[in-house]
């Protein structure tokens, strides 16, 4: 029982980590939290199914699609909607973003119905682990949601481009007059975040269902895991998802599942009151 | 057809009070409230309860539901002590889905998803029931007004200016000697009060009320209206909601031209239109469509 509890909170981890990281990538170079990850989440997993059901494609090579369709997306979505805006409030960023979301979700609602959907791929019996149970799609979601934690620390520790971004979350004007070019910059970082967020929208199909609302229930767990974590600090947001994995699966115990999305919330109000800069965050100096 | 108009009409005036209730606190103050679909159910919550649960009359559970608003508004600005307004953002909807998720699951009392049946209405006794809908418009039309006065006068009182410079750098008006976090409790409960207050009139029109009337998005809609029509400005308030709600139930209309589209594909298009209304608004006019008039010395 509390081998499978501790199964499930690591594989919640592995599906909100890679956002997570995404989400905290974003924030630090766009400086608002962008409500609409859910939505690109929803677009990599309806591409994904597209590509997999309809074209009838391999799983690898729709998924692969599936990130560059919702790299695209996210990529388009910054230069349209949020770039001749920055000079707005976060706040309103903020709403914004929702409006994005808003559109995206319901673009989709109109070509798919609000069915509950499935890839095309073979049932298998869960494997059996002492007592716990995992599915064979469960253990590739921890094992590349491990993978890609390394591949991020590697490019923002020991890469140009990498330094660059950090650079630039750090202090943008310090990083154009050291010569880093911003626009690119902000480009690639949308683009990567694309590609983890269209990632994260194929493990969801996998381990959840594809429905238009798949990404903006996984939202508010994304948010916590990167909150808890420390704001724009990925290797905090890895650390986050798996507190929030636990604290969700945990909760059941104590108290009804219908009070499920609440966890999130207190896990962000607790923590924001006690320690606002996050678990790995640094306190940031107002102006 | 003029029934329906009156029904909207009604519905753009529960919109126009949230509206200036987050104007309050948002335009002016500057404080971030994504909670307003659950200040708006407990309103809703609090008079159909004590109206049908305890028999309390309407004309006292209304003001209570406002006051309910009040305190526990006045609980949660406390938050704003130590939270930048981006997280108090994300906190606020999370109380806002709390009150939400509180009344779903305990059905014993609120009866959850089934909806809270309540026969009370004011000034029941005294109107027709065919003209009664047309009586609750302008019923609701006087609280608009009320509203409004409430939220100008406010603006343009001393305690209006202090807000306007707690909201543009509360450092700065610490320093003046300006008590931030009492100015910022007190407005926010002001504005949850007439929250309650919106909740609590459109308890006693539709007479049925269940949680997913107060889903997150209703607090997106007035957000929307504020940003569309302009923060800071109260009578750009008004437009911005009429606007938001004249495309969120005009659109329907659309559905009797164009057959092509099911239901669910145009209540999908619905809610595009109404996340494009917003961008496009901001692309052509930043500050809203009436932008909040800067404040500029003039020496004589």
């Amino acid at each position: 029982m509390s081998l499978q509890l501790l199964v499930n909170a690591l594989v919640n981890a592995a599906l909100i980590a890679p956002p997570a990281m995404a989400f905290s990538l974003l924030f630090g170079i766009l400086r608002f939290p962008n409500f609409a990850i859910g939505a690109y989440i929803t677009v990599g997993a309806f591409a994904a199914y597209s590509l997999n059901v309809s074209l009838g494609l391999p799983l690898v090579v729709a998924s692969g699609g599936a990130m560059i369709i919702t790299a695209v997306v996210v990529w388009l979505t910054h230069v349209v909607v949020f770039r001749p805006m920055q000079d707005q409030s976060p706040v309103t960023l903020l709403v914004v973003s929702i409006a994005a979301a808003f559109i995206i979700e319901n673009v989709i609602r109109l070509f798919y119905s609000a069915d509950v959907r499935g890839f095309n791929i073979p049932l298998e019996r869960p494997w059996k682990f002492m007592d716990a149970r995992i599915t064979r799609e469960q253990v590739e979601i921890i094992i590349f949601s491990g993978l890609i934690a390394v591949g991020l620390h590697f490019l923002l520790a020991h890469t140009r481009i990498g330094r660059a971004m950090r650079a630039v979350a750090d202090n943008p004007m310090l990083a154009a007059i050291r010569g880093v070019n911003a626009t690119w910059i902000t480009a690639f970082t949308t683009a990567l975040c694309g590609l983890l967020f269209g990632l994260t929208g194929v493990f969801a199909g996998l381990d959840l269902v594809i429905e238009p609302l798949v990404g903006w229930n996984l939202t508010i767990p994304i948010f916590a895991a990167a909150i808890l974590g420390g704001i724009g600090s990925p290797y905090g947001a890895m650390v986050g998802a798996i507190l929030v994995g636990l604290a969700e699966e945990a909760t059941f115990l104590i108290i009804p599942s219908t009070y499920k999305v609440g966890v999130g919330f207190a896990i962000i109000a607790v923590l924001l009151l006690v320690r606002p800069q996050g678990l790995f965050g640094t306190l940031e100096i107002k102006k | 057809m003029s029934a329906y108009l009156i029904s909207m009409g009604t519905y753009i005036g529960f919109f126009m009070i949230l509206a200036l209730a987050l104007n309050l606190q948002w335009g002016i103050t500057g404080m971030v409230n994504f909670g307003v679909a659950g200040f708006y159910a407990l309103g809703a919550y609090a008079s159909g309860l004590l109206t049908t649960k305890l028999g309390v009359p309407v004309g006292l559970a209304i003001p209570a539901a406002c006051l309910v608003g009040m305190l526990v508004g006045g609980c949660v600005a406390l938050l704003s002590m130590r939270l930048r307004e981006d997280f108090l953002a994300i906190v606020t909807l999370g109380v806002g889905e709390v009150i939400r998720l509180i009344v779903l699951n305990e059905d014993r009392i609120t009866e959850g998803p089934r909806g809270l049946r309540i026969e009370a209405q004011p000034f029941r006794d005294f109107v027709s029931a065919e003209n009664y809908p047309l009586f609750y418009l302008f019923f609701v039309a006087v609280f608009v007004c009320l509203t409004f006065f409430v939220c100008e006068r406010i603006r343009k009182s001393p305690m209006g200016r202090t807000l306007r410079a707690i909201r543009e750098d509360d450092v700065v008006a610490g320093v003046l000697g300006k008590n931030v976090l009492r100015h910022r409790i007190q407005i926010f409960a002001v504005g949850t009060f007439f929250m309650g207050l919106a909740g609590a009139l459109y308890a006693h029109y539709t007479q049925n009320i269940s949680p997913e009337v107060f889903l997150p998005m209703v607090a997106m809609f007035i957000w929307m209206s504020v940003i569309v029509g302009g923060a800071g400005n109260n009578r750009g308030i008004l437009i911005g909601a009429g606007a938001v709600m004249v495309f969120l139930e005009g659109t329907r209309f659309i559905g009797d031209f164009v057959d092509i589209l099911d239901a669910e594909k145009m209540s999908a298009l619905r809610i595009i239109m109404i996340g494009l209304l917003l961008i496009v608004t901001l692309r052509i006019r930043p500050r809203g469509l009436l932008p909040e008039t800067k404040f500029q010395f003039k020496p004589n």
